[in-house]
């Protein structure tokens, strides 16, 4: 089977997956002392299994918002968001954290990693919360620095890592404990082009060879157009 | 690798900050530990007291004298097995005149056998008892002072005016912690028959009397029969036990004690504050952290695992450090100096090793309440809103 086919059919085979994001008539208000601030106005929203989409709009339209209700950090103040099976705006917030270590991984701007630990053990942290041996553990996270190609680094230090690399070990973090979902906010927007282009290429791997769903949230009109679909979000509904 | 090891990590963060807040710890760890140590020091006397001697003084004050015959007299009450009588001389050396130390005039040998932890040997005992202007001292006072045995040494009376002169004739040590090992004593009959002890109204009268009993489970039942058979006298006394004798002189410097054991407690405290501030801080700073935790599954309750785990490590290893510390510097160094220079205060100025383990509990303790609140704030946190906090 040639690349170009099997790319082809693993689209079609996207648009025929389930569901794995729905939002319905999902609206979002904060409080800004008396005054009510709506953020997310009615927003439906249906993304399946293996996509890898982008939000996009300017700063204010909503899509931080809308990426931490996915990702269950947050709760619709009305509608329904069903993530990975679970209605999340319903789940108490243990349940809700347990939730997300399971079926949800984190890529941020900011890389945020520990600097006491080295990318191996940023890499384990997330595995603190399974029922796992320390042997799995560390299998494990050498699997996930393997497979964004820091197998060499994994005794370095985060200010050892340049910042390619720390993004590197991040999306490592993100997916050792082999979530359904990734989401990623501004993942390049703290990177040089080159590094940018290097990590846009991990998660089409990460989309591709692994399945994984990735919801990305991006300024950078180069880093949406390596997502499948691109939704543009203004004044807190999509367009 | 475990939460509380990512926690324990965590101090090397900011090493300055680590190294500073555990050295402020030690200090507080060694200030309590001195305090405390003050206090155990004071009341070693009284736990250290034999249980088989009475003490017997003027029943209005310890400053006031006896008659010389009540000792006698006390000898015949039936069980006491043996006693002595003392009197202060309260002299000092004219070549260190700022050094002080107890100096009494004893009988030798009723003074040694009531006495019995007093060891002074064989040689110098009969050397002093055959030598009316002997005198024994502790290790620690000839030490200090440079007086060896045979050497001639005059003594400045400041009760009783005038040079008093002495042969060093024995040098004791002590087999009980509680014995003041830098005092100085002489024959009663030097002192009685001087012409400044019949000038003062002192001759044939004596300070204090203390009896070795039989049964120390009888002390109070003897110690009222001494008082009664003076009870229609004109001078009537107040017998008790060593140990009540000891307590009821720290008695009346309880207010002090209990000054120095409110200070070693104010000191922890203070250093709470300075830690909880320390720690808070490290909260504020790494609430972006606590946020990208939090959504990644950790717990509230993780968290504050991190922040008190933290907190108690540097307050350990400060506490660990301060023993360290005050170890060598209490028994090598302050300990040393006031049992040589104090030792009628501080006859046995050492740690004590429940102090030790106090210090230690307290340490860990520190930490976990100066913890609580920046831990209870952590595990508080809206995830949203630690993660949109930089810095």
């Amino acid at each position: 089977m040639s690349g170009t086919s099997a790319v082809v059919e693993r689209e079609v085979a996207t648009s025929s997956a389930q569901a794995i994001v729905q939002a319905i008539k999902v609206r979002k208000v904060y409080l800004r002392g008396k005054e009510e601030l709506t953020v997310l106005q009615d927003l439906d929203l249906t993304i399946r299994e293996g996509a890898f989409e982008a939000l996009m709009g300017p700063s204010g339209s909503g899509k931080s918002t809308l990426l931490n209700l996915i990702a269950g950090l947050d709760r619709p103040t009305s509608g329904t968001m069903q993530v990975a099976g679970a209605d999340v705006g319903t789940l108490p917030e243990r349940t809700r954290a347990k939730w997300r270590s399971q079926n949800i991984g984190f890529i941020f701007q900011t890389y945020n990693m520990m600097p006491v630990l080295t990318a191996l053990e940023n890499v384990e942290l997330p595995l603190l919360l399974a029922s796992l041996s320390s042997k799995e553990r560390r299998e494990r996270a050498k699997t996930a620095l393997s497979i964004v190609g820091l197998s060499e680094r994994m005794d370095h230090y985060p200010r050892e890592l340049s910042g390619g690399q720390e993004q590197r070990v991040a999306i490592a973090r993100a997916i050792v404990t082999d979530p359904k979902l990734i989401v990623a906010d501004e993942p390049t927007g703290d990177l040089d082009r080159k590094s940018a282009d290097e990590i846009l290429k991990l998660l089409e791997r990460l989309n591709q060879e692994f399945n994984k769903t990735i919801i990305m949230v991006t300024h950078d009109p180069a880093a949406a157009e390596r997502a499948k679909k691109v939704h543009h979000l203004d004044k807190g509904a999509l367009l | 690798m475990n939460i509380g090891l990512v926690a324990v990590r965590n101090l090397g963060r900011n090493k300055l900050r680590t190294v500073l807040t555990m050295v402020g710890v030690s200090v507080a760890i060694v200030t309590f530990i001195l305090l405390r140590t003050v206090l155990s020091a004071w009341t070693v006397a009284a736990d250290h007291a034999a249980k088989d001697r009475v003490g017997t003084r003027h029943k209005v004050s310890f400053i006031m004298t006896l008659p010389k015959r009540y000792l006698q007299e006390i000898r015949e009450i039936p069980g006491v097995k043996s006693a002595a009588g003392a009197n202060w001389f309260g002299g000092k050396d004219p070549k260190h005149d700022s050094e002080f130390f107890a100096s009494f005039a004893v009988d030798p040998k009723q003074y040694l056998e009531v006495y019995d932890e007093i060891v002074v040997p064989e040689d110098q005992r009969e050397s002093w008892f055959g030598n009316r202007q002997g005198a024994v001292v502790g290790d620690a006072l000839a030490k200090k002072l440079g007086w060896k045995v045979g050497d001639r040494v005059t003594l400045l009376g400041t009760i009783f005016p005038g040079d008093w002169e002495f042969v060093i004739s024995g040098i004791y040590t002590a087999s009980r912690k509680s014995v003041d090992r830098s005092s100085f004593m002489f024959h009663y009959d030097y002192f009685n028959d001087s012409p400044q002890a019949a000038a003062a109204n002192a001759r044939d009268q004596i300070g204090w009397v203390v009896s070795r009993i039989d049964d120390p489970g009888r002390a109070a039942e003897i110690s009222q029969a001494i008082d009664a058979r003076f009870d229609e006298r004109d001078i009537q006394t107040l017998s008790m036990s060593e140990r009540a004798m000891n307590t009821s002189f720290i008695g009346m410097i309880s207010a002090v004690l209990k000054a120095v054991d409110a200070v070693s407690l104010v000191i922890l405290a203070i250093m709470v504050l300075i830690l909880g501030n320390t720690v808070a801080m490290g909260v504020r700073e790494r609430t972006h952290e606590y946020g990208v935790l939090r959504a990644i599954g950790f717990l509230p309750k993780h968290l504050a695992v991190f922040v008190l785990g933290e907190a108690v490590a540097v307050s350990v290893a400060g506490g660990v450090l301060g023993i360290m510390i005050a170890y060598p510097f209490v028994q090598e160094g302050v300990g040393r100096y006031l049992e040589e220079n104090m030792g009628a205060f501080f006859p046995f100025f050492r740690i004590d090793p429940v102090t030790v383990v106090w210090a230690m509990v307290l340490a860990a303790l520190l930490g976990v309440v100066a913890a609580a609140l920046p831990a209870y704030n952590a595990s508080r946190l809206n995830v949203i809103d630690a993660l949109r906090r930089v810095g």
